[in-house]
C-alpha cells in the first residue's frame, strides 16, 4: 500500500512541481510530464502485482481517527487502477507535444496540477473503503476535472461547458451524498460493511439514489447532457482521459454499490439493462448526427456505457435467477468493456487531438483526405474505429463477445428474465450496426476522400510523443482483440471480488471461449494476408494510376462532390426522427441558373431539450421567488448565521 | 459565595460589555475592547491551572495581541479612513443596554441548562463566555459602522477564548493561538477592505454594500 501512495505523491507532485516553476515552459512541462507518468508507471506495475497476485490481496490503510480515511485494494479496485494508471501514463505522454507553448505559462502548468489532481483522486476513488474518503475523492475528482474542462476558459462556451459540468457533478453528488445518508441512518458508521443488513425498501432507495448518481457521472442517458460538451471544451488528452477512465468510476460505484448492498430481486437488474438499451442506442444515433468530432467521440462514449450497462444489467439477471454462468459473463463482460473502451476511446480522442491540434478545426465536413497526410494517426483511428464497431480481431468484439454469450445463456430461463436476454442481444445488435455507420462516418469523411477545406490540406503529423502513445494503444487494441485470455483472467479476478457467493468461477468454459476468438482471429488474418497475396499476384505487371477520390470520371470534379457527413448519416437520423429530431435550414433552389445556396442541419438532444422546460425552468422560478434571502444587507445575514446556530444549538 | 478574582474579572468584562453598548463613539469602543482583552487573557493566570513556561508565554502573547496589537492595528485604521466617529446605531443606545441586560440574563439561564463541566469554581465564568459571545453577535448586527462590526467579532472571539479555560489546560493554548492569529489577520484583512469601502463610498457604512447585491 505504501507503493501505491508514493506513486500517488509522485504523480501530485509532478503537476504541483510543473506549477512552482511555471516561469521555464519547456521545464515545467517535462518534470510534470516526467512525474506524472513515472507515478503511473508505478502505480501500474503495483496494481498488476496486486491483481495478479496468487490470493485477492487486501490491503488496508487508515489515517485519522475520528473521521477515518481508509483505503483498501481488492481484486476489482486493482483492474479499476490498472485502466486508470495505462490510460493516464499515456495521455500524460501525449501532452508532452500536444500542449504547445501558450502565451500563459501559468495556465498550462495549472492544468498539469489539475490533472495530477485528478489521476490521484480517481485512484483514490475506486480504493476508498468508506464513506468519507469517498466522498472526498469524488469531490476532488468532480473539481479537478471542472479546471481542466475550463483550461480555455477566454472561450464563453468552454465557461458554459465547465458550468454545465459543475452543476451535473454536484447534483449527482447530491445524489450519492443521499444515498450514503439512508445508509448511515441504519448502519450508524461509515463504514462500507454492514450494508447487507439494511430493511429491504431502504436498499431500494439508496440503490436508486446511487444510480442516478453515478449515472450521472458515467453519462448515462437522461443524465448525460454535460458529456457532449464538456468533452470538447477540454483538451484532447483531458477528454481522452475523462472519456475513456473517468466516468468509468461512475460505473466503479454502481458495479461496487451493487456489492455492498447485497440485492437479489431481479427487478435491479432489469433496470439496468433498460437503462443500458436507451443509453446505447441513444447515444449512437446522437453521435451519427454529430459534426464536431470530439461531440461525437462524446456521445459515443455514452453509447459504450450503454453496452457496459447492458452487461451489469446481464450479470444481476443472472445473479438473481441463480445461473452462475451468465452473471460471471455479464459482469466480467462489462468489465473487460471498461478496459477495452478505455484503450480505444482514449485512442480516438488522441487521434481527434493530433487532427484538431495540426488543422485547427473540429468540424466533421471541413476536413478530408488526412491518410494521404497523416498516415500514422489515420491507421491508429481507423484500428480505433474498428475496435469500438466491435469487429474482429480487435479488443471490442472481445468484450461484446462475452456479453453476447451472457445474454444467451440467459434464453435458457424463462418470461421476464428471457424477454431482457432478448432486449440485450437485439438493442447490442442494433448498437453494434449503427456504431459502425457512424465510424464509417467519421473515417470516410475525415481520412478518406479529399480535403474539404484549406485546413485540411498540407498537414503534417509531428510531435513523437502523440505518435508514441496513440501506437501504444492501437498495438493494446490489437493485442486483447487476438489474445484475449490474460484480459479475461484480470476481468475474472475483478468480478470475484464482487461476492457473488460461487466459491470458485470455473475457468474452463471461459478458457475455451477466448481461444475460440484467438483461432477465429488468426483465421481472419489469414485470410486478410491470403487476400492480399492473391490481389499483388493478380496486378503483378499491371499498371495501376491513382486519381482523386470520387472523381467518377468528372473531366473537373470539384472536392464539393463528396459525400458530406450529414448527408451519409441523414436516412438513419430520419428513422430515429422521435428521439433526434432534425431540424435543417436551406434555401431552396429554384430557376435554371440558381443562385448560391447552402445548407445546414442540427440534430437536437431530446434530454436537453426537455431538460431545460422541466428542470432548468422551474428551479430558476423556485429560486426567484427565494431571491429575498440575498438581502444585501450584512446585519440580515449575520442574523441567518445567528439564526442558524440557534437552531443547531437547541434543535439538534 | 466566597468572591474569587476570577469571578471578579468576570464581572468586570460584563460591564465592559454594557458600557461597549452604550457607548457612540469609535474610540471609545476601541478602548472598552482593549479593556476586556486584557481583562479576558488575565483570567487563566488566576483560574487554577498549573501552567507551564510555555503556558505563561502563551497566555502573555495573547495578551499582547488582545491588549495591544489588535486595538492598535483598529486605531490606525480609523486614523486612516474614516472621519466618521459615529458607531452608526441600528439599534439605539438605551435599547442596546436594555438588550444587553436581557442576554446576559438570557446567557446566564442558558449556562444552567447546558450543564457543562467546569474546571473552576467561579460562578460568572461561563455564563460570561456565553453572554460574550451572544451580545458580540447582537453587536455585529446592530452597528452599521464597519469598524464597530469588526469590535463586535473580537468581542465574539473573546468569548470563545474564555469558553476554552473553562475546559482544560493542554490543548488550549494551540487551539487558542490558531483562532487568535485568525482573528488577527481578520482585523487586518478588514482594515484593507474597510480602506477599499472608503475609497468606493466615501464612507465606511455598512448598509452601502447593498448596491453590490447582483
Amino acid at each position: 500500500m505504501n507503493q501505491f501512495f508514493a506513486a500517488l505523491v509522485l504523480i501530485v507532485a509532478g503537476g504541483f512541481l510543473s506549477l512552482v516553476c511555471a516561469r521555464q515552459q519547456t521545464f515545467s512541462k517535462g518534470i510534470a510530464v516526467l512525474l506524472i507518468s513515472a507515478g503511473c508507471l508505478w502505480g501500474l506495475v503495483y496494481a498488476m502485482t496486486q491483481l495478479l497476485g496468487a490470493h485477492n490481496h487486501f490491503t488496508t490503510f487508515q489515517y485519522l481517527n475520528i473521521f477515518a480515511l481508509t483505503c483498501k485494494i481488492d481484486g476489482l479496485s486493482a483492474f479499476f487502477l490498472v485502466v486508470i494508471f495505462m490510460v493516464c501514463l499515456l495521455a500524460a505522454i501525449y501532452s508532452f507535444h500536444y500542449m504547445g507553448h501558450s502565451l500563459s505559462p501559468v495556465k498550462d502548468a495549472a492544468n498539469y496540477f489539475f490533472f495530477g489532481l485528478l489521476i490521484a483522486s480517481m485512484a483514490l476513488v475506486v480504493t476508498a473503503a468508506n464513506m468519507i474518503t469517498f466522498m472526498l475523492s469524488w469531490e476532488i475528482m468532480s473539481l479537478s476535472s471542472f479546471f481542466l474542462v475550463i483550461y480555455n476558459y477566454h472561450l464563453p462556451e468552454n465557461r458554459r461547458a465547465g458550468y454545465l459540468y459543475f452543476v451535473f457533478s454536484h447534483v449527482g453528488a447530491m445524489f450519492i451524498f443521499a444515498g450514503f445518508g439512508i445508509i448511515y441512518k441504519y448502519t450508524g458508521n461509515f463504514g462500507f460493511g454492514a450494508m447487507t443488513a439494511l430493511p429491504e425498501t431502504a436498499k431500494v432507495w439508496a440503490f436508486f439514489l446511487f444510480f442516478v448518481g453515478f449515472g450521472s457521472k458515467a453519462g448515462m442517458f437522461p443524465f448525460h447532457v454535460w458529456l457532449p460538451h464538456a468533452h470538447p471544451a477540454a483538451p484532447s488528452h483531458i477528454s481522452a482521459v475523462m472519456s475513456g477512465v473517468m466516468i468509468k468510476t461512475g460505473i466503479y460505484g454502481i458495479l461496487r454499490i451493487y456489492m455492498l448492498l447485497d440485492l437479489p430481486a431481479p427487478v435491479f437488474g432489469y433496470f439496468v439493462v433498460a437503462a443500458g438499451v436507451v443509453s446505447g442506442i441513444l447515444g449512437v444515433v446522437y453521435a451519427l448526427g454529430q459534426t464536431d468530432i470530439k461531440r461525437l467521440l462524446a456521445y459515443s462514449s455514452v453509447e459504450n456505457i450503454g453496452i457496459i450497462l447492458i452487461g451489469m444489467g446481464m450479470g444481476m439477471v443472472g445473479v438473481s435467477s441463480h445461473n452462475p454462468l451468465m452473471a460471471v459473463l455479464g459482469f466480467s463482460g462489462a468489465v473487460f468493456h471498461v478496459l477495452n473502451h478505455a484503450m480505444f476511446k482514449s485512442l480516438l480522442f488522441m487521434g481527434a487531438g493530433m487532427v484538431l491540434h495540426k488543422t485547427g478545426t473540429r468540424s466533421i465536413d471541413a476536413l478530408g483526405g488526412l491518410l494521404k497526410s497523416m498516415k500514422i494517426t489515420g491507421m491508429a483511428f481507423i484500428i480505433g474505429s474498428l475496435a469500438i464497431c466491435g469487429l474482429p480481431p480487435f479488443n471490442g468484439f472481445a468484450g461484446e463477445f462475452f456479453i453476447y454469450m451472457g445474454s444467451f445463456k440467459g434464453i435458457g430461463l424463462d418470461q421476464a428474465p428471457f424477454a431482457m436476454s432478448i432486449v440485450a442481444i437485439v438493442s447490442l445488435a442494433v448498437i453494434g450496426g449503427l456504431a459502425l455507420a457512424c465510424f464509417t462516418r467519421v473515417v470516410g469523411i475525415v481520412f478518406q476522400g479529399e480535403p474539404r477545406t484549406k485546413a485540411a490540406q498540407n498537414v503534417k503529423e509531428t510531435g513523437s510523443t502523440m505518435l508514441f502513445s496513440m501506437g501504444m494503444l492501437a498495438a493494446g487494441c490489437i493485442i486483447i482483440g487476438i489474445f484475449p485470455r490474460f484480459f479475461f483472467t484480470m476481468c475474472l479476478t475483478a468480478v470475484s471480488a464482487l461476492n457473488l457467493g460461487y466459491a470458485r468461477i470455473p475457468v474452463t468454459p471461459f478458457e475455451l471461449m477466448t481461444g475460440h476468438i484467438t483461432f477465429a482471429a488468426f483465421v481472419f488474418l489469414l485470410v486478410v494476408l491470403v487476400v492480399a497475396g492473391v490481389r499483388s499476384f493478380f496486378y503483378r505487371n499491371k499498371p495501376v494510376f491513382r486519381s482523386g477520390t470520387w472523381g467518377c470520371g468528372f473531366t473537373q470534379p470539384t472536392v464539393k462532390m463528396q459525400y458530406t457527413g450529414s448527408s451519409y448519416a441523414f436516412d438513419i437520423i430520419g428513422f430515429f426522427r422521435p428521439a433526434a429530431p432534425l431540424t435543417e435550414y436551406h434555401p431552396p433552389v429554384t430557376g435554371r441558373f440558381p443562385q448560391k445556396t447552402h445548407y445546414k442541419s442540427h440534430v437536437a438532444d431530446i434530454a436537453e431539450r426537455h431538460m431545460d422546460s422541466a428542470v432548468v425552468r422551474p428551479v430558476l422560478y423556485l429560486f426567484d421567488k427565494l431571491r429575498w434571502i440575498q438581502h444585501g444587507d450584512i446585519h440580515l445575514y449575520i442574523g441567518y448565521i445567528l439564526l442558524a446556530i440557534i437552531l443547531l444549538l437547541f434543535f439538534i | 459565595m466566597i468572591l474569587d478574582t476570577v469571578d471578579t474579572l468576570s464581572s468586570l468584562v460584563l460591564l465592559s460589555v454594557l458600557f461597549a453598548f452604550g457607548s457612540s463613539r469609535i474610540p471609545a469602543l476601541i478602548k472598552v475592547i482593549a479593556f476586556q482583552g486584557v481583562v479576558v487573557s488575565i483570567v487563566p493566570f488566576f483560574i487554577g491551572h498549573d501552567m507551564g513556561t510555555g503556558g505563561m508565554v502563551f497566555t502573555a502573547a495573547t495578551l499582547v495581541i488582545r491588549g495591544i496589537l489588535i486595538p492598535l492595528s483598529l486605531h490606525i485604521a480609523i486614523k486612516k479612513v474614516a472621519i466618521q466617529r459615529d458607531v452608526s446605531p441600528v439599534i439605539g443606545y438605551h435599547a442596546s443596554i436594555f438588550c444587553g441586560l436581557a442576554l446576559i440574563v438570557a446567557a446566564t439561564v442558558i449556562s444552567r441548562r447546558l450543564n457543562i463541566p467546569s474546571i473552576s469554581d467561579a460562578q460568572l465564568l461561563f455564563p460570561t463566555a456565553i453572554s460574550l459571545l451572544v451580545t458580540g453577535m447582537f453587536l455585529l448586527m446592530a452597528r452599521r459602522n464597519a469598524i464597530a462590526m469588526v469590535i463586535g467579532y473580537i468581542m465574539l472571539e473573546n468569548g470563545i477564548y474564555l469558553m476554552g479555560t473553562t475546559f482544560s489546560v493542554r490543548a488550549l493554548h494551540i487551539v487558542e493561538f490558531g483562532i487568535l492569529l485568525d482573528v488577527l489577520a481578520g482585523v487586518m484583512i478588514m482594515a484593507i477592505i474597510l480602506q477599499n469601502i472608503k475609497q468606493t463610498f466615501d464612507d465606511v457604512d455598512t448598509t452601502l454594500l447593498r448596491t453590490l447585491k447582483e
